[in-house]
């Protein structure tokens, strides 16, 4: 994103008071790491939890611990840099890399806004709302709210909806989980064989480490004018972002591993996922898991295409803005609304069952991971871009072996769909 | 005009034709208005070489160096220098007010007085497309659909560097004149660049000059910067040009504004144009000029040398006298030299030629360009239904029907590579 003036001055501001600036940067590795807990994290999670157990924790460990050092990586490049993701790969690697990344962004968070969707009409069903209402109606509300009002106050608003949430750690304490069993599941790595297990495997490791989180953190880095002396007090904030992703998606899984799992539940609907609340909430559990997802999807909806749209525009140097008119800044506005039409139109179809095409979508994610890794990778380790801030030799082997991870996991996928297994 | 993208990675050999590497880079001082590049950096086996750019000769498809690699000196690159491919390619400018940010796609150079020069740097889809090897294609594509490819062209001179090792450049508010280019140069960066600076460019231009470029500049895109302009600035250079190229320009205005304009310029200029624009566009009408010299039949050719001794006319309107009775019908015509080699005391009437070939205002001009084309001619006079001179189409104002299409542009570039 653009920094602007008032991120300047807020810099000037930051300079006169360390301690102030640690409470003023605290914010966007937690934001992000909220974001991270959308409806592709919600449904992913839970439908590892449900047909896997516990089985798949130990995948959870490997992407979160990657996704703190991916994480840390990107905010440092923002802060030693002051440019966005988009802004450096470009200048690093010219015109045809830059394509080959925003393609892959492009499309990685278009299937992520096709999910929040998904997000958006399944929690809508839980209340009797048909899809062919709620999409439209959501995808206006949004187009409408960004292009009209502040999103900023949207956000918060999300925000509280999304506190819903909170009731998953409650309720792994109130449905006792067998903790040896989960503290297996976390040190010993197995996978199931089949198709299945590799769809599961691979839309964990892409929920959790989606492409998008990378190009938002740096972007907001930027935007809030950390530079090298704040980042100090930033690096707290990001990791404890990337950890509350991670810890968020832990209780998801344990809860639906404790209450759907033994259950034998196939989760296919928002109606599926909301039973694993059923101890917690008893009939409630509908209007609960309803309310976070909505509240989640409707957020990542709203920030999914702008952060997109500012990436790609980012990168091409075109005009970029909310306040632009479709006059000024006609490929900003155009792919805006390009994404909110694609995305609402895919889920449209009466015939698409929405929790698979969110599972689908997370793949997606998962699988073009690499490609932004290695530009990362490439950027954070460069020297001459970072200087003694470049990246040591424990950060770039962890970010190689994210790569590799998500990487052997699409490899598989595609090798078991082809063979049929 | 060359672009950076285009010569980069070109081959660079030796006088007896052995490949010794590629140019990778061309760096410049960013000083002046637009300055020259100084020095290649060649890419060879052995690593980076800089050399002057003196040592190099451009030739078709690859660089040559006038002596051997190892005999051309190293030429250390001041620490001021510019690097166009690692320090401005990709990069973003800043206008002043920080409030528009865009980038470099490409750097547009030209070769003036025999100095390949930094132009211009391009920031518009065109560039970008050129980067991926795909603008041709998106031009024919863009064609087929009626429409032109955007150019989005920024003049170096209104490009400042900010800091030369961040490599971020700023946009300048126009400092200085873009004059020193030919009008038909300009009118090319002029086309490139965004609508704003275009009519900034022409408010900074000497009248005479802008009214030069704006006569070369493609026709949709005059009537936008027209529109832009403001009115007392579009009217003074409406007056400075050819009165057939004013009333085409005006042609493409909203009825509205061409009145508008016509009000604001002098009287002289404004009838002529008025006259013309009663012509449809594309007819004889429309493209003839009122220029032209029409000399009384009673003259001596002493008295019609003293004339245009008097008039001092564009070299243009000498090709052809036209010789006109006291009702301005067309008599004949005489060629300067007719007059030069016939006896002083001659009357015109008796050494014009008086099978002149004329062409009615209603001709379209596909047909004036053939009969132009036919009969070698370098202008055509046209006449009402009385026989009565109106004006005269000159070859220049037909030459581009006789042309393939899109052949001026592509031909331009590839004499300037």
């Amino acid at each position: 994103m653009i920094r602007t003036a008032s991120a300047v001055r807020r810099r000037a501001r930051f300079r006169r008071t360390a301690i102030l600036g640690f409470l003023a940067v605290m914010g966007p590795g937690i934001i992000t790491g909220f974001a991270g807990n959308d409806a592709g994290g919600v449904t992913t999670y839970t439908s590892v939890g449900a047909h896997y157990g516990y089985a798949l924790l130990w995948l959870l460990l490997l992407s979160t611990a990657g996704l703190v050092v991916i994480q840390e990586m990107c905010a440092r490049m923002g802060a030693v840099t002051g440019k966005g993701l988009s802004d450096l790969i470009r200048e690093r690697f010219g015109v045809r890399w830059t394509i080959v990344a925003m393609v892959a962004l492009l499309v990685a968070n278009g299937s992520n806004v096709v999910a929040e969707f998904a997000g958006v009409a399944a929690s809508l069903e839980l209340l009797g709302v048909q899809r062919i209402v709620s999409v439209p109606a959501a995808a206006i509300a949004i187009w409408a709210l960004v292009v009209f009002f502040s999103y900023r106050v949207v956000e918060r608003a999300l925000f509280v909806l999304v506190l819903a949430f909170v009731a998953y750690p409650v309720s792994a304490l109130i449905v006792r989980p067998d903790w040896d069993s989960v503290l297996r599941g976390l040190a010993v790595p197995t996978l199931a064989p089949g198709q299945a297990a590799l769809i599961a495997a691979l839309a964990l490791v892409g929920t959790t480490i989606t492409p998008y989180m990378q190009f938002y953190i740096q972007a907001s880095v930027v935007d809030k004018g950390i530079d090298r002396e704040l980042y100090r007090f930033a690096r707290v904030d990001v990791y404890l972002g990337a950890l509350l992703t991670g810890l968020n998606g832990f209780f998801i899984v344990v809860v639906a591993g404790a209450v759907l799992f033994p259950a034998h539940v196939v989760v296919n609907s928002a109606a599926d996922a909301a039973q694993a609340l059923g101890p917690l909430a008893g009939d409630q559990a509908k209007l609960l898991f309803g309310i976070g997802l909505f509240g989640a999807s409707l957020l990542a909806a709203t920030v999914m295409p702008l952060s997109t749209s500012y990436a790609i525009c980012e990168a091409f140097g075109w005009e970029s803005g909310i306040s632009k008119d479709f006059r000024e800044a006609p490929v900003f506005m155009g792919l805006f609304t390009l994404l909110l039409v694609v995305g609402a139109l895919v889920v449209l179809s009466p015939s698409v069952p929405l929790f698979p095409l969110i599972l689908v979508s997370q793949n997606m994610n998962g699988l073009l991971l690499p490609i932004t890794l290695v530009f990362i990778l490439r950027l954070a380790g460069d020297r001459k871009l970072m200087g003694d801030q470049a990246n040591g030799r424990l950060s770039q082997i962890v970010g190689i072996g994210a790569a590799l991870l998500a990487s052997a996991l699409s490899l598989g996928l595609v090798a078991a769909t082809v063979l049929g297994l | 005009m060359p672009y950076l993208s285009e010569i980069q990675h070109r081959r660079v050999i030796e006088p007896s034709g052995n490949e010794v590497g590629k140019l990778a880079d061309v760096a410049v001082v960013p000083q002046g208005q637009f300055p020259a590049a100084q020095w290649a950096i060649l890419a060879t086996p052995n690593g980076e070489k800089v050399v002057r750019w003196a040592d190099l000769a451009q030739e078709i498809g690859h660089f040559r160096l006038r002596a051997r690699l190892e005999n051309t000196p190293d030429a250390p690159l001041p620490p001021e220098a510019l690097r166009l491919a690692r320090d401005l390619l990709d990069k973003q400018i800043v206008d002043t007010h920080g409030a528009k940010v865009v980038r470099v796609n490409d750097l547009q150079l030209a070769e003036h007085e025999g100095q390949l020069r930094l132009v211009g740097a391009d920031v518009g889809l065109r560039g970008l497309l050129r980067r991926v090897g795909a603008e041709g294609m998106a031009e024919r594509m863009f064609g087929l659909a009626g429409r032109r490819l955007p150019r989005g062209i920024i003049p170096w001179h209104l490009v400042e560097p900010l800091e030369t090792s961040d490599a971020k450049v700023r946009l300048t508010i126009p400092h200085a004149k873009l004059a020193l280019l030919h009008p038909a140069d300009i009118a090319d960066v002029v086309e490139e660049m965004t609508a704003d600076e275009r009519v900034a460019v022409f408010q900074q231009l000497d009248i005479e000059t802008a009214a030069e470029a704006m006569a070369e500049v493609e026709p949709e895109m005059q009537a936008a910067i027209v529109s832009d302009l403001p009115e007392e600035r579009a009217a003074d250079i409406l007056e400075e040009m050819d009165p057939d190229e004013a009333a085409d320009l005006l042609q493409d205005l909203p009825e509205e504004r061409r009145e508008e304009l016509v009000e604001l310029m002098e009287k002289e200029e404004a009838e002529d144009v008025e006259e013309l624009l009663t012509y449809h566009e594309d007819s004889a009408g429309g493209i003839m000029t009122k220029d032209l010299i029409a000399l009384p039949g009673g003259l001596t050719a002493a008295q019609a040398i003293d004339e245009l001794r008097e008039k001092k006319p564009d070299p243009e309107l000498t090709y052809y006298l036209y010789v006109v009775d006291s009702d301005g019908k067309l008599e004949g015509v005489l060629s300067l030299r007719d007059l030069v080699v016939a006896a002083p005391e001659t009357k015109v009437t008796e050494i014009m030629d008086p099978h002149v070939l004329k062409i009615d205002a209603e001709t379209p001009k596909e047909e004036v360009a053939a009969l132009i084309a036919k009969y070698d001619l370098l202008a055509l006079p046209v006449v009402n239904a009385r026989g009565k001179l109106l004006g005269t189409v000159t070859i220049d104002d037909v030459v581009e029907l006789m042309l393939p299409r899109g052949w001026k542009k592509r031909s331009l570039r590839s004499i300037a590579r």
